[in-house]
């Protein structure tokens, strides 16, 4: 039996032992990516905890009356002394960030794993349907879904008294704790993120090897035991590393609170971290960032926990020759109808209502004669009292946005999707060595940090003197981007290459072909499409995100997500409503583009 | 190797002193661009232009935007390039960029919320007044440094739909009727707002607020919980309030199409969103009778000149031209609208806008005063943080 390379070395003397590693290009990699990552993913960090024990200019300079730079514990002390200034900035936000985050995890992953097993492991009706549509959530940036959620139930006994469509048709006026506040936070956030369920326990059912769920019948199980016993454990790591991610994710949010929790009085931890971080109280800003990493490595630890290992994204576990599907019989046509009535609402519903909303001049009134184009082809003369000089289609500054935001998602993809592909080369070769461990996990560690703290933690680096040359620049955009969106690129490198046996690679090595021509010519090829879906998944998260940004664009309209955050904010419904359905649109060609020239699309990026 | 490292050292003092000395020449052509006629101005403007500036500017309104093309058909030499900037990253976007040596920085800005433009850019020599000396006689002293391009109110406006609101006094705000019905942007996300509730504890206006108390209950305002008669309604008027609307131009549009008896304390100029179908509904309170204490507030729009620009004396022609009556009042500008007021005094508001002019203002509106402001801000922050919720 053939000895593991390492050990056969360790006994030989050190210049033969590093010619062999140096030799290997894979430790080269994780060397290089090791002090990459380092650099920008630790090394920010480090900065931030800096900015928590530090009197900056302002407020702060004023109020500690010490100098700027000076060290000081007083951010600490304020906002945990128990005072009302910190019940109301750090405690009570910080429950309602769990609530949120938790409320949204499970109803994401009940929404999304429900639909991955009818779709995977039931003869279903529609299937074709439901699976491409469901994704449509994950495409939007989440915020316009709460504008989406208030544009139906706002109704005339709550917030300001404004008829929603829901009124309007059905003359049905829903709860205030329904259409504002906590409830709609988690309904919205999960909805988002559940197509993040449905891809990632898809894949895993998708793959499930039916034998034991067929012995189970056969032992006459009941449907139930059998999904409780049998199906479930199985996708247990899924559905777990599902709450990781959606956790996270809700944790942080900082545009939803912002829409659906203002008219109730109810804040998170990341709006409370903006509005700190604007009046000048950086230090205790800095510090909700960090309790906000803090919260997503704890998170982790429990999903390491449970699971024993964090690969439960590997969503690949060997093609089973056996899929037996459950037959709905009877129930099948109520339970496909039902289910596209629900997906239609949550993936349709928001576009027809965004490209109302994109053509109306009085809100709530959806007649004919008080629609027009004006938000979208109107000439200066025409656009109605206009935030922008004409409709958004014949206006520069939109068209500039459009080019820097795809631009900028072309070349984080073609980073990331490079690293992930070289990261996932090099871990799975040198699989079990520390080195390799550290890489993963570094490589994952920017996913737990909120994108509102991560764009924080970026502005102070690019803020401090050595670094002032950063702020406000393109590349500053592109290295944040880089970072923040590697974790699933780098996963699915991971993915795509232990799916290719080692001994194909040492053929060639045997032959003496070069690295470089082993990765072109065999590694690459084979793996194509899952690979190029790894490349697909930095655009649409960069096509699509803003929290990351808003702290870094050099101006609002730099992005064409800033942008529309900010005629969002400003109240152009109109043009935020046309420039959502724009990027979705963007979004959708570059997904089906890439689909049709390569076979990769953004769902396998995931896992699906 | 000694004269390598002596020539090396000289190099780099020489470098280092050439920010000292752009920045030395922009204020010294700010001074001078003071003293000359707009001819002479536009002449120093083409030979910048030539030599490669092209004028960038931020602004936080976006009627400079129409204000920029109207220019550049006045000045068809010189090309100005408009970006909007939101007001919560304003400072801290312009005190990084600006001498961090990251390229294509603004030249200039229009801003709001002087306290910080005072903290963050005047005291740390990023940013540099003008004012053209031509029109010292027709702005006041206090519009000047830094300069005022325009004012802007903000003003209670309700929902006519069930006839007058009878309110007559600001205290009737805070009371139980009210609750909920008075729609506010958060101060804690706009500066403006924050700095309209810290003025509100400045001698002048908390004196103010204890006459309209008297008048309201009949007695003389005593201390109690609270230290002052300001705090006592700022706590109270906060605890009414309502947030549902994330921006001015929603509240306009969502009081105008929402419930009748609504009240807002929003931008006056936003009136312009709202569909005239809808604009009927709303009623100027301070219009439709006078409010005991305030009905509304005023925050200036600053314009200053930065210490990176290659072209100060484009920004300072920028500038004397928004504070014309060609600049301000011209095609879809400042004027045009309901709620912009030029410091320029022979600019009056046309006739044909439903409006007042500014000096009907002064008495019946709170202005933000940035020194009061800056001294007290941190303990009146808190106070009203804590009490947003």
């Amino acid at each position: 039996m053939r000895k593991p390379r390492p050990n056969s070395l360790q006994h030989e003397p050190l210049i033969y032992r590093l010619r062999a590693f140096v030799t290997n290009p894979a430790n080269l990699l994780l060397v290089f990516f090791l002090l990459v990552l380092i650099t920008l993913s630790l090394m920010p960090m480090v900065t931030m905890l800096t900015n928590m024990f530090t009197v900056h200019l302002g407020t702060e300079k004023k109020m500690y009356r010490l100098p700027v730079g000076s060290w000081t514990l007083t951010h600490f002390k304020k906002l945990f002394e128990g005072s009302d200034w910190s019940k109301v900035n750090f405690w009570e936000p910080l429950k309602n960030s769990f609530i949120v985050a938790i409320g949204a995890g499970i109803l994401g992953i009940a929404i999304g794993g429900s639909i991955a097993w009818f779709v995977t492991r039931s003869d279903l009706k529609c299937k074709k349907f439901i699976s491409s549509v469901f994704v449509f959530p994950y495409m939007m940036p989440a915020w316009t879904l709460a504008l989406f959620w208030t544009n139906m139930f706002q109704n005339s006994k709550v917030g300001g008294g404004n008829i929603g469509m829901v009124e309007a048709v059905f003359g049905v006026c829903m709860p205030e704790w329904f259409v504002f506040g906590l409830f709609p936070m988690i309904v919205v956030i999960g909805m988002h993120y559940s197509p993040f369920a449905y891809l990632l326990i898809g894949g895993i059912l998708k793959n499930m090897d039916a034998t034991l769920e067929d012995s189970a019948t056969i032992l006459k199980a009941s449907r139930w035991t059998i999904i409780r016993r049998i199906t479930v454990p199985i996708v247990m790591p899924a559905i777990l590393s599902t709450f990781l991610l959606i956790f996270s994710s809700g944790f942080s949010s900082y545009t939803v609170p912002v829409f659906l929790g203002s008219a109730v009085k109810t804040y998170t931890l990341s709006t409370k971290m903006r509005a700190l971080i604007q009046a000048g109280y950086q230090g205790q800003g800095y510090i909700i960032a960090f309790i906000s990493i803090l919260m997503g490595c704890i998170i982790l630890g429990i999903n390491q926990w449970f699971t024993g290992k964090r690969k439960s994204f590997t969503t690949v576990t060997g093609k089973s020759g056996q899929v037996s599907l459950v037959k709905l019989r009877r129930a099948n046509w109520p339970i496909t109808i039902v289910l596209i009535i629900f997906i239609s609402f949550v993936a349709i519903m928001p576009l027809i209502s965004f490209a109302l909303e994109s053509v109306i001049r009085q809100p709530g009134n959806y007649r004919l004669s008080n629609m027009t184009l004006h938000f979208w082809i109107g000439t200066e003369a025409s656009a109605y009292e206009t935030g922008m000089i004409a409709g958004i289609l014949l206006n520069d500054t939109m068209w500039k946005a459009v080019g820097r935001q795809v631009l900028l998602a072309l070349v984080v993809a073609l980073i990331v999707g490079t690293s992930g592909m070289l990261i996932g080369y090099a871990c799975v070769r040198r699989r079990g060595s520390k080195l390799s461990r550290a890489v993963e996990s570094l490589a994952f560690f920017p996913y737990l940090m909120p994108a509102m703290a991560f764009g924080t933690i970026y502005l102070a680096v690019a803020t401090s003197e050595n670094f002032k040359w950063l702020y406000g620049t393109f590349g500053l955009l592109v290295l944040v981007s880089a970072v923040k969106f590697l974790p699933f690129a780098s996963r699915s490198g991971v993915n795509s290459m232990l799916q290719i046996a080692p001994e194909i690679e040492e053929a060639a090595i045997i032959f003496g072909v070069p690295w470089r021509k082993r990765m072109t010519r065999i590694l690459f090829p084979i793996q194509k499409s899952s690979i190029l879906s790894g490349y697909l998944l930095p655009v649409i998260s960069v096509m699509r995100e803003v929290a990351l940004f808003t702290l870094l664009v050099p101006y609002a309209r730099y992005l064409l997500t800033t942008m529309l955050f900010s005629f969002n904010e400003t109240g152009y419904a109109q043009y935020g409503s046309a420039v959502t359905l724009l990027i979705i649109l963007i979004i959708m060609i570059i997904n089906g583009l890439t689909n049709k020239l390569t076979g990769a699309s953004f769902d396998k990026g995931i896992g699906g | 190797m000694k004269r390598f490292l002596s020539l090396i050292l000289v190099a780099i003092m020489v470098l280092g002193m050439i920010p000292a000395a752009s920045a030395e020449t922009v204020q010294e052509a700010l001074a001078a661009a003071a003293k000359m006629t707009n001819e002479e101005l536009y002449a120093k403007a083409k030979e910048e232009a030539k030599a490669g500036a092209q004028m960038k500017f931020y602004s936080t309104t976006s009627f400079a935007e129409k204000a920029a093309a109207n220019f550049m058909t006045v000045y068809p030499e010189l090309a100005l390039v408009y970006n909007e900037i939101d007001d919560a990253e304003t400072y801290t976007i312009l005190g990084n960029t600006i001498g961090s040596g990251v390229k294509d920085t603004a030249d200039m800005g229009l801003t709001q919320n002087g306290p910080d433009l005072q903290t963050y850019l005047l005291d740390e020599e990023l940013a540099y007044t003008y004012f053209p000396e031509a029109l010292k006689d027709v702005v006041d002293e206090k519009n000047q440094n830094p300069a005022i391009v325009t004012y802007i109110n903000s003003l209670l406006i309700y929902h006519n739909g069930n006839g007058s609101v009878g309110v007559n006094n600001i205290w009737q705000l805070t009371e139980a009727e009210w609750k909920d019905k008075v729609f506010f942007k958060n101060p804690t996300n706009e500066t403006v707002n924050i700095n309209f509730l810290i003025m509100l504890t400045s001698p002048e206006w908390n004196a103010k607020l204890e006459a309209a108390y008297q008048a309201r209950y009949g007695k003389a305002w005593e201390k109690g919980e609270f230290d002052t008669c300001a705090l006592q309604f700022i706590d109270a008027f906060l605890k009414n309030v309502n947030y549902t609307y994330t921006s001015a131009s929603k509240m306009a549009a969502g009081i105008a199409s929402g419930a009748a008896g609504n009240m807002g304390l929003f931008v006056f100029s936003k009136l312009r969103k709202v569909d005239e179908a809808d604009r009927g509904n709303l009623t100027v309170l301070q219009l439709e009778n006078k409010v005991e204490g305030f009905s509304g507030f005023m925050y200036p729009i600053y314009a200053t000149v930065f210490k990176d620009t290659d072209c100060p004396y484009t920004c300072a022609l920028f500038i004397n031209y928004l504070l014309s009556e060609e600049g301000f009042a011209g095609p879809k500008s400042w004027n045009s609208s309901q709620g912009y007021y030029s410091p320029n005094k022979t600019i009056a508001k046309p006739e044909d806008i439903q409006d007042e002019a500014y000096d009907y203002w002064t008495d019946c509106l709170v202005f933000e005063d940035l020194e009061y402001i800056n001294e007290h801000f941190v303990d009146v922050y808190e106070f009203i943080a804590t009490r947003v919720g």
